[in-house]
């Protein structure tokens, strides 16, 4: 499930070299912070400051994946962190385990809490989320102040043993250290990798467009549980290696307040990259050192930076050296070599029309409004469908029923014969239905390569998930379109007109049997018109089927086989765009009836 | 000296120049059509004169004002009243309430006068009078534009700015909701009206302007305009029809 | 069956306080379609204003309670500009997360210029209630219970009978619409600060005397306020006084008949019932299909 996608075969030289020293930059800087405890003395004051700074930074970690990556809150990192140091303690103290099963109980613990807890919440996000991962959080506190059989209630547990591994014990406390670090560097490691995995762009595309998200094929719901286990699971890592490190652990570690400084330490740090991570953490825990006047007022303290930070510095203080970094030395624009053209559609035969989509009796209600009101239609394969209406005629409310982001009041909907009607999006996205919005919603903290190959990891592809064929059937899809030379920019910085592009790559990449486009000409001037006529001409000499809904009836004209026009939700006319264009209820719709007297 | 002024505006939606450098004026007494497809501009337009986005560049001018920095509060108490697309009744408030509201910018008036203008409007659209205390999103589309006009029009406004009033409501209703709109023009409020449907407006309007992707590409009497190519084109394609 | 009785009556009481704090969150919602994770702490802020103003300073109360009143609503109309106003068009999130901290800031602000001990105000009513068969009606209870009722009444009032009730109406419904139409949006969005934290101090103010006044009563209220409007139906103004009193009511009886160190647990495992097999509560709608 976690593949990791290989550096590109074409990639030039220089740039491998700069990877390849950068890592050997890693390995030199990690063996010598896990190194530096085994051989330079240091006070037990700070050896115990660092291993605090360690086993915080595995817990907050897990909050760069899931409020980082993935966009959820989650305020009960406290408590999983908790289950952690728990399991640890009571393990080895009351059940006589040694550390090892005992860590690895905490860390199951602690998943399964937050895969309850995740699978329970987030449907519903947001606001619900917060508070019902206080709650637990609070419920957690009370579990281990007041089952004093269990728990030992708040005199806590002391006397927790130190890990033995083939015979040597961890009980020197800078061993200890040194063993934390390396743990640290490992996790670091994973979940800076994970960002460019599948899995990672899923999160990213979660966060930053949920609804474009599972159009493109993510199933988001999943993708967040999982984020939210994984932090869960990271929370009890760490906490059973605290508590193994401080060897006495209290209820009072693990309370709300705790939750709120690990948010912290991820906000100020820059939430989205395990380097935040670190750089938060690490001035958290040492800075209160260095300011120890305000030893009784630092969470006042905490509380004021969180919100100074919401206001000035939302990207942390990591994200604000990156943006720095990108406006003083901007990427890059790459050179691209050849690529293998885009295989559009498989086995479609260009004779072929049969039916690919079927609509019947469609109706969707909203309250006493019938946006759709019994709309039937019928998209042949191989062909450009048009649907146009005047403002109003129920148009984008279809295509967003035929996408599975509204569910039909009435009527059903086949697709290859097969019926689609209560289908979530991401599953029509498995099935070969694509489509792009006509407020281009591309994920916007990725670049534009990244996009398109989202769009390519659709579940049901064809192409093996972590290989370089995804990539390459990406930039196929990029090169479609004209846009390969944009590759690594962001998405941000790119023209509208070239937006719309990139967000029709990124559908194309998920090589779509049917293509739906939502105003694809909205916002583009007449040159980049004519282009967009141009490609949809192109697509559809390679067998694709595209259903588009637009305004503009001369671009419509150039390209459609067959025009649907819409009128308060209903199918007013139907067949070939001479037809159609002449009926005399399609003018009606569109311009009115009386011809103009001049007024006096 | 006109009522309204615009000089080359320019509006930005992020990256996307919605307005193009659009200059049109309206005299007082006038019905002004504002014509175009949808994703023309005509709504930018409107939402900017109202103040709800501020030009990027260009001038405008309210009875020789500048109001191209205002907010929308301040622009409506200078006597611009906006009726924006879908009508937007406030749904957990009655006819009469949301017809009252309409009344906020008149700061001097008393509640006593703001009720008593309420009877007025619902003298003025009969057919509101006896739903005055349903609440708004049970009422039917037709219904919800009466209440809009007549909410906008509470403000005792200099200039109605109306957006597509005929939006999903059946023929006949814009036929008696265009009779109103002329109606209003003879009170003495000028009116600058944005729609799709073109016949209609321009069946009452003085004078009109065409739209296309932010830019203006024709203007002139109902006649010239609808015998114009560019409108034509602007919404049934390149060609001819018929 | 008159220790049922008296929980009723005690569930009530308590129920109500969540009531008051359910309201503010409620309110500020309706208008800023974001959740104030510092309700609570208004609560805090006004009984410690009280403890501050009639037992340090000895004022009497029926000058120490408007005195605190007015400084609330100076105060909701400072947190409106610090901590929502520059975050206002950022998505809910980031607020969010600002309230934590504004929370964060003020409890801990409290704590370091009061010290953890917690303190006691006197009750307001020099006779301590009375009896009706086997049910004792705490004076203190007794007020908490009119006031507010005497409070959801007013704020009836206020909402549907005058102009400026209204407009906030509006604002809350339509933001974009009610600017339009000459309400000055950002006013009324102050005002709903301003009448939230007022609303809190109160809540605050009336309990103070039957709890400790200690720096964290606030977000425990608050918590269970918030899980209270859920239950009643988030966003719901009679949801959240019906989900306050509900809450109040089971939370008694539950620390009567199941288990007191468990209590506020009991708020929380309601919650979570609530959104997972009802996330609408009792009177929402259905929560909103994706757009």
């Amino acid at each position: 499930m976690i593949g990791i996608v290989p550096n590109a075969a074409h990639k030039p030289a220089a740039e491998r070299r700069t990877n390849r020293g950068r890592g050997l930059l890693f390995v030199v800087t990690a063996t010598m912070t896990v190194v530096a405890p085994l051989l330079l003395p240091m006070s037990a004051y700070y050896l115990n400051l660092l291993m605090q700074a360690s086993t915080y930074a595995v817990a907050v970690l897990g909050l760069t994946i899931v409020l980082g990556y993935t966009g959820q809150i989650n305020l009960a990192q406290a408590a999983f962190f908790g289950l952690g140091a728990y399991s640890v303690a009571l393990g080895t103290v009351s059940f006589g385990l040694p550390f090892w099963p005992a860590l690895f109980a905490g860390i199951g613990i602690a998943s399964i809490a937050g895969v309850v807890l995740g699978l329970a919440s987030l449907r519903l996000g947001g606001h619900y989320l917060a508070v019902v991962t206080i709650s637990f959080q609070q419920i957690l506190t009370l579990v281990l102040s007041n089952w004093i059989s269990l728990t030992r209630g708040p005199d806590g547990i002391p006397g927790i043993a130190r890990p033995i591994v083939f015979g040597f014990s961890f009980a020197d406390s800078g061993a200890y250290l040194a063993f934390c670090v390396g743990v640290l560097w490992v996790v670091g490691i994973c979940v800076g990798r994970l960002k460019h995995t599948k899995l990672g762009r899923a999160m990213q595309a979660v966060r930053d467009n949920e609804l474009a998200a599972g159009v493109v094929g993510v199933d988001t719901y999943r993708t967040k549980v999982i984020a939210f286990t994984l932090c869960a699971l990271l929370g009890g890592l760490g906490g059973g290696l605290f508590a193994g490190g401080f060897t006495y652990i209290s209820p009072d570690q693990f309370s709300f307040a705790e939750s709120v400084v690990f948010l912290t330490m991820a906000l100020l740090g820059g939430v989205r990259s395990p380097c935040g991570t670190a750089v938060g953490t690490a001035l958290l825990i040492l800075l209160p050192e260095w300011l120890r006047f305000l030893k009784t007022t630092y969470l006042a303290v905490y509380g004021g930076a969180v919100i100074l930070i919401m206001v000035f510095m939302p990207e942390g203080i990591w994200g604000f050296l990156q943006t720095l970094r990108r406006l003083l030395w901007p990427p890059a624009v790459l050179p691209f070599g050849q690529v293998a053209p885009l295989p559009l559609t498989t086995q479609v035969a260009r004779e072929d029309d049969s039916i690919i989509l079927q609509v019947n009796q469609l109706s969707k209600h909203f309250g006493g409004l019938k946006a759709v009101d019994e709309a039937e239609l019928s998209v042949r394969r191989n062909t450009v469908h048009a649907l146009v209406g005047p403002n109003g005629s129920g148009k984008t409310t279809l295509l967003n029923v035929l996408s599975g982001i509204y569910k039909p009041t009435k009527g059903r909907l086949f697709f290859e014969d097969q019926p689609v009607t209560r289908l979530l999006p991401h599953e029509r996205t498995g099935r070969g239905i694509g489509r792009t919005f006509q407020n281009v919603r591309l994920f916007k903290s990725m670049s534009v390569l990244e996009n398109t190959i989202i769009g390519a990891e659709r579940p049901g592809n064809g192409v093996a998930v972590g290989s370089s064929g995804v990539e390459q059937h990406a930039l196929a899809a990029l090169d479609f379109v004209r846009l390969a030379e944009f590759r690594g920019v962001a998405v941000q910085s790119l023209s509208y007109g070239h937006q719309r592009l990139a967000e029709i790559a990124r559908a194309l990449a998920g090589s779509p049997k049917l293509l739906l486009l939502d105003e694809p000409g909205a916002g583009l001037n007449t040159v980049e018109k004519s282009e967009l006529v141009q490609l949809l001409k192109r697509l559809k000499g390679h067998g694709l089927t595209i259903l588009v809904i637009d305004h503009d009836m001369s671009l419509v004209e150039q390209v459609a086989d067959r025009i649907t026009v819409l009128n308060f939700g209903r199918c007013i006319a139907d067949g070939p765009p001479a037809e159609v264009l002449r009926n005399p209820e399609v003018m009606t719709a569109y311009l009115g009836n009386a011809k103009p007297h001049v007024a006096t | 000296m006109s009522l309204l002024e615009l000089e080359n505006v320019v509006v930005a939606h992020g990256k996307v120049e919605a307005l193009k450098g659009v200059t049109l004026r309206v005299e007082q007494g006038e019905i002004v059509v504002l014509l175009g497809s949808n994703g023309a501009g005509k709504s930018t337009t409107l939402r900017t004169i109202s103040g709800l986005i501020h030009p990027l560049s260009g001038t405008m001018h309210f009875l020789d004002r500048p109001i191209d920095r205002l907010s929308p509060e301040a622009i409506v108490k200078l006597g611009v009243a906006h009726v924006p697309e879908r009508r937007r009744v406030f749904p957990g408030l009655t006819v009469r309430e949301n017809i009252l509201l309409g009344g906020s910018s008149r700061v001097e008036a008393s509640r006593r006068e703001l009720e008593t203008d309420v009877d007025q409007m619902l003298a003025v659209f009969p057919e509101l009078k006896p739903f005055a205390n349903v609440l708004g999103w049970k009422l039917s589309g037709g219904q919800q534009q009466m209440v809009a006009i007549a909410r906008g029009l509470m403000a005792h406004p200099k200039l109605l700015l109306l957006d597509e009033p005929s939006l999903g409501l059946a023929p006949l209703i814009v036929q008696q909701l265009f009779q109103t709109i002329t109606g209003i023009r003879g009170q003495g409020t000028t009116v600058l009206l944005v729609e799709q449907n073109a016949h209609m407006a321009l069946s009452i309007g003085d004078r009109g302007y065409v739209l296309e992707t932010g830019r203006l590409v024709a203007e002139g009497n109902p006649e010239a305009l609808w015998n114009n190519d560019e409108v034509r084109a602007a919404y049934l394609g390149g060609r001819k029809t018929g | 069956m008159g220790i049922a009785l008296q929980l009723l009556f005690t569930g009530l009481g308590v129920g109500s306080i969540y009531a008051l704090v359910a309201l503010g969150f409620v309110l500020i919602y309706r208008a800023t379609n974001v959740v104030n994770f510092a309700q609570g702490d208004f609560a805090m802020l006004g009984a410690f204003s009280m403890v501050v103003l009639c037992v340090d300073l000895q004022l009497p109360y029926w000058l120490g309670i408007p005195i605190t009143l007015v400084a609330m609503l100076v105060f909701g109309a400072l947190f409106n500009f610090a901590v929502y106003y520059p975050l206002r068009n950022r998505g809910f999130q980031p607020v969010i997360i600002s309230t934590i901290g504004a929370s964060i800031l003020l409890e801990n602000g409290v704590l370091a210029a009061y010290g953890p001990r917690p303190q006691t105000l006197p009750s307001f009513c020099s006779f301590p209630g009375f009896s009706i068969g086997p049910v004792f009606f705490d004076s203190q209870y007794l007020l908490i219970l009119g006031v507010t009722m005497l409070m959801v009444t007013l704020q009836f009032l206020f909402f549907e009978r005058t102009l400026l009730g209204k407009k906030m109406q509006a604002t809350s419904q339509d933001k974009e619409m009610a600017s339009l139409l000459g309400i000055p949006v950002a006013l009324m969005i102050v005002l709903t600060f301003m009448y939230s934290s007022a609303l809190g101090a109160l809540a605050g103010i009336l309990v103070a005397p039957v709890l400790f006044v200690s720096v964290g009563m606030g977000s425990s209220i608050a918590l269970k306020a918030f899980a209270a409007s859920i239950v009643g139906g988030f966003g719901d103004v009679t949801g959240a006084i019906v989900g306050g009193l509900a809450l109040g009511v089971v939370e008694t009886f539950g620390a009567a008949y199941i288990s007191v160190p468990y209590k506020d647990a009991f708020a929380f495992i309601l919650l979570v019932v609530f959104l997972l097999f009802r996330p609408q509560g009792l009177f929402g709608e259905k929560v909103a299909e994706k757009a």
